[in-house]
């Protein structure tokens, strides 16, 4: 592939870095309408760049593995509104079709969560300077709205910056991938990444049990899965 | 003086926005005034002492699942309109704040978004096209959103100090004991449906019956001891694009 082939111009960035910012707000401050979860911002991402399908595929992937982190309590999870985009744009852009591409991708989508994380923390801790003095706000309730949107609005900046910040890297990065061909070793990539969907399925699950019982349902649905695959079903 | 609908619609529409100033020293607290304000500016029409002492008294540390959030805004609000002591206000939040979270985190968090993802999944697995598998995760999931948002917020009103009583039998808790079994067997099914589309896209060749008894026992071995297999599997992760490409590379 070469780079005249990519799809990622001008205007697509510009789309993705508003696309960013509006994933940016969903997880936390606006609406949580779950625009935010990885199988939507990977598939905006692959849509943006023509291929929605390659986007989709990535957010699956990113979706078994961001499942087991729910946001219970004061617990941290991985932003993937705008790492699930940056995530399945990049995989479209260089085509949606190599596996190394694939590959590459999906962790950059990974780690550019993580690092989303820890830019919400700092945005929290910002917050309690924007919604300070108390006294101040109370005293004065328009302040108060104000400032409160203006705390929305630094999310969806935080979200845009991180889109505008790591989207071209991160398509320049998956296209060196591009090329790498399945070899030996390739055999063990695809096992280990199976294995490692496998247990992240398992640690998944059991955030949503009810104790340690339930584990045969795991055994019948991924039973009855392989007979619809066998069946030619799925 | 009695909230009118139209504050009672924008009380409930600025709930959506509950955490935009979610910080660690009042946490969602800010984010529940401020969805409060429609309610006690009308509560508190033509007297700005008391409309200033409700917002305070409103702002403290609070927090609970975004969606029941709702409830104690409303819930709040009716307080402030009957005229409720301070000190019982205080006394009605801090028993809030757990009950709000638990129940959310588990009936919404826990149960309802992850069987609506895995629903698309499959769908998208069974043929559906990914834009339509995506608008089908959103449709389905924000039916209960805002199905879970509205009902928090008219029951936070009706009730007022009685919320209490209510979120610990109401029909989210039911719910979340009758639909964790399915959710795990959707999980399952999509595991399986992911691994296969995976293997056969990858043009490599591989045991197919090996990988599904190690990826069985992997998953098995994960749902025991979830934390440890939680860091096995983003070990396996980060391992594959290396072994991949190191093979590339090697020839």
């Amino acid at each position: 592939m070469t780079w005249s082939e990519l799809s990622l111009g001008p205007g697509t960035w510009v789309l993705s870095v508003l696309a960013g910012a509006v994933l940016g707000m969903d997880s936390v401050s606006w609406p949580q309408a779950m625009i935010s979860r990885p199988i939507i911002s990977a598939t905006v991402g692959g849509l943006l760049m023509g291929n929605p399908a390659a986007g989709m595929l990535v957010g699956v992937v990113l979706e078994l593995y961001s499942m087991r982190h729910p946001p219970f309590g004061a617990a941290r999870y991985p932003d993937t509104g705008p790492a699930g985009l940056v995530a399945g744009a990049s995989f479209a852009a260089t085509g949606g079709q190599a596996v190394g591409a694939l590959l590459v991708a999906i962790v950059i989508g990974w780690a550019l969560g993580w690092l989303g994380s820890v830019t919400i923390y700092v945005r929290r801790r910002l917050n309690e300077t924007i919604v300070s003095p108390a006294e101040e706000l109370a005293a004065d309730p328009a302040l108060l709205e104000q400032r409160h949107r203006v705390a929305i609005w630094l999310d969806a900046l935080r979200g845009g910056v991180l889109v505008a910040a790591f989207l071209v890297p991160s398509v320049l990065v998956v296209t060196l991938a591009v090329g790498s061909g399945p070899s030996e070793l390739g055999r063990f990539a695809i096992a280990a990444l199976v294995l490692g969907l496998a247990a992240s399925a398992g640690a998944a699950a059991r955030s949503s049990a009810f104790g340690v019982r339930g584990w045969p349902l795991l055994l019948v649905g991924a039973g009855v899965a392989l007979l619809l695959i066998l069946g030619g079903l799925a | 003086m009695k909230p009118l609908r139209s504050d009672q619609l924008a009380a409930w529409s600025r709930t959506f926005a509950v955490q935009g100033s979610w910080n660690y020293r009042t946490m969602v607290g800010t984010g529940i005034a401020y969805a409060m304000l429609p309610l006690l500016r009308r509560i508190y029409a033509g007297d700005p002492v008391q409309l200033r002492k409700a917002v305070e008294r409103n702002m403290g540390p609070f927090n609970g699942h975004p969606y029941l959030c709702a409830m104690a805004v409303s819930a709040l609000g009716r307080l402030e309109m009957d005229e409720v002591e301070p000190a019982t206000m205080e006394k009605f939040r801090t028993a809030l704040r757990g009950p709000l979270g638990t129940v959310g985190d588990r009936a919404v968090w826990g149960q309802w978004r992850p069987i609506c993802i895995h629903v698309a999944v499959l769908a998208y697995f069974l043929g559906l096209g990914p834009v339509w598998s995506a608008l089908l995760f959103l449709g389905l999931y924000n039916v209960g959103h805002l199905g879970v948002r509205t009902w928090a917020y008219v029951v936070g009103w009706e009730a007022g100090l009685g919320v209490g009583k209510l979120l610990k039998r109401s029909w989210l808790e039911t719910w979340s004991g009758r639909l964790w079994p399915f959710n795990i067997a959707l999980l399952g099914a999509v595991a399986m449906l992911l691994a296969r589309s995976l293997v056969e896209g990858a043009g490599v060749s591989l045991n197919g019956t090996a990988l599904v008894g190690m990826g069985v026992i992997a998953g098995l071995i994960a749902f025991r001891f979830p934390r440890q297999g939680g860091r096995v599997a983003g070990l396996l992760l980060a391992a594959s694009p290396v072994l991949w490409l190191l093979g590339a590379l090697l020839g």
